[in-house]
């Protein structure tokens, strides 16, 4: 365990991961246009675990997607300084004609490695992610938090992949991707995440709309306005459990209302 | 806006904790206990059943149904409602059938007509393939032909004959400009409809894993239209077959093979009532036949792959 806490805070030193400088992002042109995102300045530190947080029409996936070149700025400045981020979505997003070791394998393979490489790896990865002895399923035969986890494992197989073929850390980015799920599940997954965020120590973006969600795993809790988006404020969570931060959820939760409220005239 | 960072603690150095303490460890073990207790209630349960079981159930209604169809044939003949020019004893058009069998012929025949149907349905593959996926992911091309192909599957291909006997004579080009008329627009239009239901999710995870251009085809795309693709492909052999058919009743002459059209236009020349309903029959066993070998286990395969149901 030590070395891989060592790997870990090596991870978390060095150039920013992500830096974001007044970047903009409009649709559409003329009176029709729509400005989703404004004026956005963040930065995330590699190896960081930061939340984005924000009531809907905020531009949140908009920005995912800006960060994982899906899409491109209108204005600003837009860095990434890790290898190319993978992407978790809101729904398992699996190939339903794959195995769920071989969606991993797929992750695997788009970034370059070998058959035999391939399956140690992916089976390694169904085993962090507690699906030993599930690989051969189809996506059809697992139930929803299992395809969320496959779909965990695969983003973490392009992360790190994508990471060791371009030779610098990998970041990850994920939409709402527990927000489907019941909340026992989620609450299970949340734990999880953070176990193989802690494992390896990758760069992790996280949008949620979750408050309690976004305190429990994020480092740092960055607020977004809604319509068009832009970063309101920023938090940092401390250490310890859940107990610790009523008041920093309340004081969040407050700050959030007051964005929501603000759209109602 | 501006930015009030709340700095309260940097750094995280919860890591050693967190996997060490004997809290953090009862935590990690709830937790993969609570992901075993979810898993297993979760995971959707599938029941299999004998495979005797399975074939007495799809085998035996068919085989039924068939039955009382001959004995209700039979009494009709029996009760002699009819002449009997118009409606032969089912036993009448089975020696029909077997005169063909005694001498040979119906081999020649089958082969005739049933390798006319490959060859072209093989060629519509070949045309079809590249001209649904030209039309799905062109827009102009799309707005341009896509409607014309959609329009062609209604028109009969038995309209074609007509004018290919103008065109080609009564030659084997004939019969087969018939058969792609008929096939080609079921079979671009099923790809195009296979493209087409393909979740936007899938393209993009194939691009946010790297998948670009031919190997995002080959990946994503492909395989994601393969089951409205293989539907267009069954419909569009049943389409070649039917066509077929038209063009030989439609176009004899010495230059075309004897197939099965012609052998039941022959038998309608000789009034022979019982070549007539032993060539329906064949006709339609072979269109069923390769339906049941070739087509069905494909897409069950596919489809099951996949979690789908087959709905016929």
């Amino acid at each position: 365990m030590t070395s891989t806490i060592e790997r870990t805070d090596a991870n978390r030193t060095g150039a920013p991961a992500l830096t974001l400088r007044g970047v903009g992002k409009t649709f559409g042109a003329g009176s029709g246009a729509v400005t989703a995102l404004r004026n956005i300045d963040l930065q995330v530190q590699p190896g960081e675990f930061v939340c984005l947080l924000g009531a809907s029409g905020c531009g949140k996936s908009t920005l995912l997607n800006l960060v994982a070149d899906l899409d491109a700025p209108t204005v600003g400045e837009l860095q990434v300084g890790t290898a190319r981020p993978s992407f978790m979505f809101q729904e398992a997003a699996l190939l339903p004609w794959l195995t769920a070791r071989r969606n991993i394998e797929l992750a695997l393979q788009l970034a370059g490695q070998g058959r035999r490489e391939r399956r140690i790896r992916a089976d390694e990865l169904l085993a962090l992610v507690r699906l030993e002895g599930q690989g051969d399923k189809r996506p059809h035969e697992l139930s929803g938090g299992m395809r969320q986890r496959v779909s965990l494992a695969r983003a973490l197989a392009a992360t790190t992949a994508v990471g060791e073929a371009e030779g610098r850390p990998g970041m990850l980015l994920m939409d709402e991707p527990f927000a489907a799920l019941d909340a026992i599940t989620r609450d299970v997954l949340q734990t999880e995440l953070l176990r193989v965020w802690q494992a390896t120590g990758t760069t992790i973006l996280f949008v949620t709309h979750d408050v309690r969600e976004a305190i429990r795993l994020a480092q740092r809790v960055v607020l977004l306005s809604s319509r068009p988006g832009t970063v309101v404020r920023e938090w940092r969570v401390g250490d310890g459990p859940m107990e610790l931060h009523t008041d920093l959820h309340t004081e969040i939760t407050g700050r959030l209302r007051q964005v929501i409220t603000s759209h109602a005239a | 806006m501006p930015h009030e960072p709340t700095p309260l603690h940097t750094g995280r150095g919860t890591d050693e904790n967190l996997l060490t303490s004997p809290a953090a460890t009862a935590v990690l073990e709830d937790a993969a206990a609570a992901v075993a207790g979810l898993d297993a209630l979760d995971t959707p349960t599938t029941t299999t059943r004998p495979w005797w079981k399975r074939a007495v159930s799809t085998g035996l209604p068919p085989l039924v149904a068939l039955v009382v169809f001959l004995l209700a044939w039979q009494l009709v003949w029996a009760s002699a409602i009819t002449a009997e020019y118009k409606l032969p004893a089912p036993i009448d058009v089975w020696h029909a059938f077997a005169k063909t069998v005694a001498d040979g012929s119906v081999w020649s025949i089958l082969w005739t007509s049933v390798s006319r149907a490959f060859i072209g349905f093989a060629v519509a593959l070949v045309i079809a393939t590249p001209l649904g996926l030209l039309v799905a992911k062109v827009r102009v091309v799309r707005a341009a032909i896509g409607p014309l192909l959609s329009g062609l599957q209604s028109l009969p291909s038995v309209a074609w004959v007509p004018a290919a006997v103008l065109w080609f004579g009564l030659t084997d080009a004939t019969i087969y400009f018939v058969v792609l008329a008929g096939s080609i627009p079921s079979i671009a239009n099923g790809l195009v409809a296979g493209i087409d239901q393909i979740p936007p999710i899938l393209p993009r995870v194939g691009q946010v894993l790297g998948a670009r251009g031919l190997s995002a085809a080959r990946h994503i795309l492909l395989p994601a239209a393969l089951p409205g693709y293989l539907a267009g492909c069954k419909q569009g052999w049943a389409f070649s077959w039917r066509s077929l058919m038209a063009a030989e009743i439609i176009a004899a002459g010495p230059l075309l093979g004897f197939g099965l059209g012609a052998f039941l236009k022959e038998g309608s020349d000789f009034n022979d009532m019982p070549s007539v309903i032993a060539a329906i029959f064949l006709i339609l066993i072979v269109g069923i036949g390769i339906e049941l070998l070739v087509f069905r286990p494909v897409e069950r395969r596919v489809l099951r792959a996949r979690g789908l149901a087959l709905t016929t």
